[in-house]
């Protein structure tokens, strides 16, 4: 295992740039996920990290390694594609077996490595069986083995779990967890998923239109996005726009006064509030910023319930309250109070474009 | 009613399925199984000069083919003429193949039609052009002694080698159409994982590209092999006069000697050749595969 290094790394087709000078240090034994819209350029990041797309500029080192200009087959590094891509007229063990054989290792070693490296993804026994006679999950299983027996320097995942059910998704994430943290594997896991990139990553990479807009853990990116597209991208928020016309004082479109934390922002601005941070009913009275509203909506998410309140014609904001059977459960036209900190006000410079 | 009500839905899917088959059926049975058997019960006939064919059941025919160095010579050339010509268009088909179906250029079509357009141009009208260009007063020769680049015309017309060159040109074209479809079909992604697995490019194409695209090569090769065992205007035009391969023998024992039993005879060993040589090659392709 080793570290990762990208240095102002850029590509550009044409005249289009997908990736614009992203530098990341990711640690070693660290698990980073690379998380943003469609488009945003992540599969290119991995690709150039995998060596099958040529940075148009910048470059990347694995350990003191600089592999900028290494062709793939010398990089080292183990990549799981979305479609698995097992060979598929070589069985299962052959398939793991194969990294090996290219690094020319003696049948004798080959041979328990091959077995390590089932057994590690619970396939022990399902050596002799070809790709087409196994299930989605099971694949998926023998393309990390096969990445795993090589033990590449750093761990490269695209989408791995996308082709799953919701369900073996759910484990999968767990098992690919526990196992880099066993082997302590220097992994880039590519997602649009959020939740599967909060629940498996040590630290997160946002990026949109190729650049990356924050890195950091998941309770950075929750609790102090740096812009609004993270705040936007990283759990839910409710927005209401405004301006900031003194520190700390901010008015709505509607009118509504409003308290939030001083800061560098002034002029046109968007406050961003996250909906489990605000209160519905008597209690908001207590708070910072407080309003009567009437309920517009409500939806009905199970164990959540998220209640839209409309304060006045230009804003509303969206309340989640625990659905616990015990508390006050808003229906819509009732007037009700809603409530929030100070504290749980996020506010961003209003983007124009 | 109900019987007919309580029937498996299958089964009425089969009825259809043969049904549709059997014009198909008819047009081979006919087409072709019949002009064989009549070819075959040809071919053992006996032959009086002047009488055209005499009803007989000899195998004299296929002896005297088997005994005549002449007629020997000829199998010979032809099977070495396709078999260099079937190898030639592997090699120089695969990589343009590969080209062709990994492109992404937005030009693709237009080179898909580049390689189909030589087969607009009928193979006696195509080779008589090469016959005008390769000539020893033809195009080529000229421009280079023009050049003063050569003193003395080249040999190319009236080779084997212009024969061979001639028929890889009507041939690759099959094979690239083959080999691109099957490579088309061969997920991208497998061979990046064998690059990122260490396989530098030949061990890639070695062990994940070739195995995968076994089913083109072999339809490849079958196919160009066939065309080129039976080739008949290329040889004819390229070859000359005393350039004899199969093909053209055929039909000069038909048409020329009027010596129906043996063209019959000629016939049946280029076809059996082409049979068993073709199922050789495969066999031989699919070991190596493995
Ligand atoms: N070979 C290429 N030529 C031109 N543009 C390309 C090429 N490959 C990718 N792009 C463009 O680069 C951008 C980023 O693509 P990329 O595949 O990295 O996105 P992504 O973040 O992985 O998205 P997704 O989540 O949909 O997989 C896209 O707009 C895409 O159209
Ligand atoms: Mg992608």
């Amino acid at each position: 295992m080793a570290s990762l290094t990208l240095d102002r790394l850029t590509k550009r087709y044409g005249d289009t740039t997908v990736v614009r000078d992203v530098s990341l240090d990711v640690r070693d034994g660290e698990f980073l996920v690379l998380l943003g819209p469609s488009g945003c350029g992540k599969t290119t990041t991995l690709r150039m990290i995998a060596g099958f797309v040529p940075p148009s500029e910048g470059s990347i080192r694995i350990g003191e390694r600089p592999v900028t200009d290494l062709p793939p087959w010398k990089r080292n590094a183990g990549l799981v594609f979305q479609s698995y891509a097992l060979f598929p007229h070589m069985t299962v063990a052959e398939n793991v077996a194969f990294g090996l054989e290219m690094r020319k290792a003696e049948k004798a070693e080959i041979e328990p490595r091959v077995r390590e490296a089932l057994r590690l993804v619970r396939l022990d026994g399902y050596g002799d069986r070809y790709p087409r006679q196994l299930s989605g999950g099971q694949q998926q299983r023998v393309a990390l083995a096969r990445a795993l027996a090589i033990r590449p320097d750093v761990l490269l995942l695209d989408e791995p779990l996308s082709n799953l059910d919701a369900k073996l998704r759910l484990e999968v994430r767990l098992e690919i967890r526990a196992l880099q943290q066993q082997l302590g594997l220097t992994t880039v896991m590519v997602t649009h998923d959020q939740e599967e990139a909060l629940t498996m990553a040590d630290r997160l990479v946002v990026m949109s239109d190729g650049e990356v807009r924050q890195i950091g853990s998941q309770a950075d990116l929750y609790e102090t996005p740096t812009d609004l597209f993270v705040a936007n991208f990283v759990g839910r928020s409710t927005m209401i726009a405004g301006t900031i016309y003194a520190p700390g004082a901010f008015r709505s479109e509607g009118g509504l006064e409003l308290t939030c934390p001083p800061g560098p922002v002034t002029g046109l601005a968007t406050m961003s509030l996250r909906p489990e941070r605000l209160t519905i009913g008597p209690d908001a009275a207590r708070l910072d910023n407080h309003m009567r509203g009437s309920v517009a909506f409500v939806s009905y998410l199970g164990g959540l319930l998220d209640v839209h309140v409309r304060l006045n014609d230009r804003d509303q904001v969206v309340v989640q309250i625990p659905n616990r059977g015990d508390v006050f459960v808003p229906a819509i036209g009732d007037q009700v109070e809603v409530g929030w900190p100070a504290a749980a006000c996020l506010v961003f410079p209003r983007e124009t474009n | 009613m109900a019987i007919a009500r309580d029937r498996p839905a299958g089964e009425q899917g089969s009825f259809t399925a043969a049904g549709l088959l059997v014009p198909a059926t008819l047009f081979v049975a006919i087409g072709l199984l019949v002009p064989i058997a009549i070819l075959l019960r040809y071919s053992l006939n006996a032959f009086e000069p002047g009488k055209l064919m005499v009803d007989a059941f000899t195998i004299a025919n296929y002896v005297k083919f088997f005994t005549d160095p002449f007629y020997l010579q000829v199998l010979w050339r032809t099977i070495r003429v396709s078999v260099a010509c079937t190898a030639a268009c592997l090699i120089f088909g695969f990589p343009l193949a590969y080209v062709l179906a990994r492109t992404r250029s937005p030009y693709k079509n237009l080179l898909v039609m580049l390689v189909v357009l030589p087969l607009f141009v009928g193979n006696a009208v195509r080779a008589a052009g090469w016959m005008v260009a390769f000539g020893s007063k033809g195009f080529v020769n000229s421009t280079l002694m023009g050049m003063g680049m050569i003193s003395t015309p080249l040999e190319i017309m009236y080779t084997e080698t212009a024969v061979v060159i001639g028929i890889i040109a009507v041939n690759l074209p099959f094979m690239v159409l083959t080999l691109q479809s099957v490579i088309e079909g061969i997920d991208r992604n497998v061979e990046e994982a064998a690059f990122s697995l260490g396989a530098p490019p030949m061990a890639m194409a070695r062990r994940v590209l070739f195995p995968l695209a076994l089913p083109g090569i072999l339809a490849g090769v079958i196919l160009t092999f066939i065309l080129a065992m039976n080739a008949y205007a290329t040889p004819v035009l390229l070859g000359g006069p005393k350039f004899q391969t199969m093909g053209p023998l055929v039909f000069s024992t038909f048409a020329q000697q009027n010596n129906w039993p043996f063209g019959a005879a000629v016939s049946f060993v280029l076809m059996t050749a082409t049979l068993v040589l073709t199922l050789l090659s495969s066999l031989l392709i699919r070991r190596s595969a493995r």
